[in-house]
């Protein structure tokens, strides 16, 4: 069985990784250290710490979106080419698919995250690359598998990728609705309605992850930040969010039909 | 062919008329979100945004590859810009320093007097961070807008600093060494023996220094009072 779901797995990455990827990770490499060479060169004081901060920062949303576009565009191939239906015609379970994507998403977050240590110890410490390329992967790891999610129940690539930049926007934003919490409250007259959104608002802080879940970029500026449990609570909310979107993504493929 | 030249005619006086407006319409400087509206847009990178915000406020005054006379610029916009970076990264040194570098560079007095006054909140929040920009205040205030007494009270706010607050003992000095061109020797001679006695002083040549001084200021004092 684990064989089974490691061949599916090395199928699906072929898929993935090719020549193509890597042209595309060297090209946002060269870019990130040009825009921050640039804005490097403008800056007065502090223009290392602002170079490396900004290269970091580059790097993760381009990277975030380009392991979504490689996971919702391979399992987007597999709806179109009817894979599915040629897979469970073998003797192989729908969660051993879903682990194969699992692993690919692992595979795919480390290939992309490696190269962003090796750059960023250029322009910063090195213990301060090192945390950065840990919590991207972890970063990578999360929005992947929301655009697994997105394209699994969606199954189709504009939509799964539009819903999973809209999650990622608003656990990105999660601050906004923190402050709207609290002013809702100074504003609040008791009301039902008022009572409802607040309700509603204190719902969506629970359920999405928080800024704290994502590299904190401000470490660029204050090594100090760089405390010994910041990686694992990191650590910590992904396994959770992970454990929970494979669930639901588990419980959704199996409810779909397909013509076998 | 007429055609084609015509076009190209129209095409370089488009060009000329644009870059000929360009020279006269300079872009005055927008007003700022509030600090918590960049805090929440900077989605946790509230620091770098800060940063970028300061570069974006400092290319200001380069416009149509031009560089703008700081006295075109509204200072009341400019601390109000300069405010909501600081409160978005209190941390930085940055827009301290573009005050006390940059924009104290204005002839208009009024104008440095905000710049001053910006630096010096930010010292009172921060002495640590800020203390080399409240050197540099107090000899704006000394040798640009010839205000003594303001100088003199600057300095007086890094003299005052508790020892917690590491800086170099020149620092300090100034304070005293004003108090000698304003001619107040007596003010001036009792700082430093305040300082020589506080035992604080573990350089060898800043006490050297501090006793010449003294002994010049005794000597300026007997001479006014003969």
């Amino acid at each position: 069985m684990v064989r089974q779901t490691i061949s599916l797995f090395r199928y699906l990455l072929l898929g993935v990784v090719n020549r193509r990827l890597a042209i595309l990770v060297f090209i946002l490499l060269v870019l990130s250290s040009l825009v921050a060479g640039f804005v490097s060169e403008l800056a007065i004081i502090n223009s290392q710490n602002m170079g490396a901060a900004l290269q970091a920062d580059f790097l993760r949303y381009s990277l975030a979106l380009v392991a979504l576009l490689l996971v919702t565009s391979n399992v987007a191939e597999d709806y179109q080419s009817k894979q599915f239906e040629r897979l469970l015609t073998m003797p192989i379970s729908r969660w051993q698919y879903i682990m194969a994507q699992l692993l690919v998403i692992l595979t795919i977050a480390t290939l992309l995250s490696l190269p962003v240590a090796g750059m960023l110890s250029f322009a910063t410490s090195f213990d301060i690359a090192l945390y950065w390329a840990a919590a991207l992967w972890l970063e990578l790891v999360l929005v992947a598998l929301i655009g697994l999610l997105g394209i699994l129940s969606l199954e189709k690539i504009p939509q799964a990728v539009v819903f999973s930049i809209a999650i990622y926007l608003l656990a990105k934003f999660s601050a906004v609705i923190d402050q709207m919490l609290s002013e809702s409250v100074k504003l609040s007259d008791g009301s039902a309605s008022n009572r409802f959104v607040q309700w509603l608002f204190e719902g969506v802080l629970h359920v999405m992850p928080g800024t704290k879940a994502f590299a904190q970029n401000n470490v660029f500026f204050d090594s100090s930040l760089l405390s010994a449990d910041l990686l694992p609570s990191q650590l910590l909310t992904v396994a959770i969010y992970a454990a929970f979107l494979v669930a639901v993504c588990l419980v959704d493929f199996y409810r779909k039909e397909f013509n076998l | 062919m007429a055609c084609f030249l015509l076009i190209l005619v129209m095409q370089i006086w488009a060009v000329q008329g644009s870059l000929s407006a360009g020279e006269f319409a300079y872009k005055p400087l927008a007003e700022p979100f509030t600090s918590s509206t960049y805090r929440v847009a900077s989605m946790g990178s509230d620091r770098l945004l800060s940063y970028l915000l300061a570069i974006r406020l400092q290319l200001h005054d380069n416009q149509s590859g031009k560089h703008i006379r700081y006295e075109q610029l509204d200072y009341q916009k400019l601390t109000h810009w300069l405010n909501q970076i600081t409160a978005l990264n209190p941390h930085s040194e940055y827009p301290a320093m573009l005050a006390s570098r940059v924009y104290s560079q204005t002839t208009d007095k009024q104008n440095m007097r905000l710049m001053i006054d910006f630096i010096q909140s930010n010292f009172t929040r921060e002495p640590q961070l800020h203390w080399r920009r409240m050197t540099e205040a107090t000899i704006l205030a000394k040798h640009k807008l010839s205000d003594l007494s303001l100088a003199l009270s600057l300095a007086e706010q890094l003299t005052t600093q508790t020892l917690d607050v590491v800086m170099p003992q020149w620092a300090r000095d100034m304070q005293f060494i004003l108090l000698g061109e304003l001619n107040e020797f007596e003010a001036g001679i009792a700082i430093i023996v305040a300082m020589l006695e506080s035992g604080s002083l573990e350089n060898a040549d800043e006490r050297r220094f501090l006793r010449v001084k003294l002994l010049e200021f005794q000597q300026k004092l007997l001479e006014s009072q003969q």
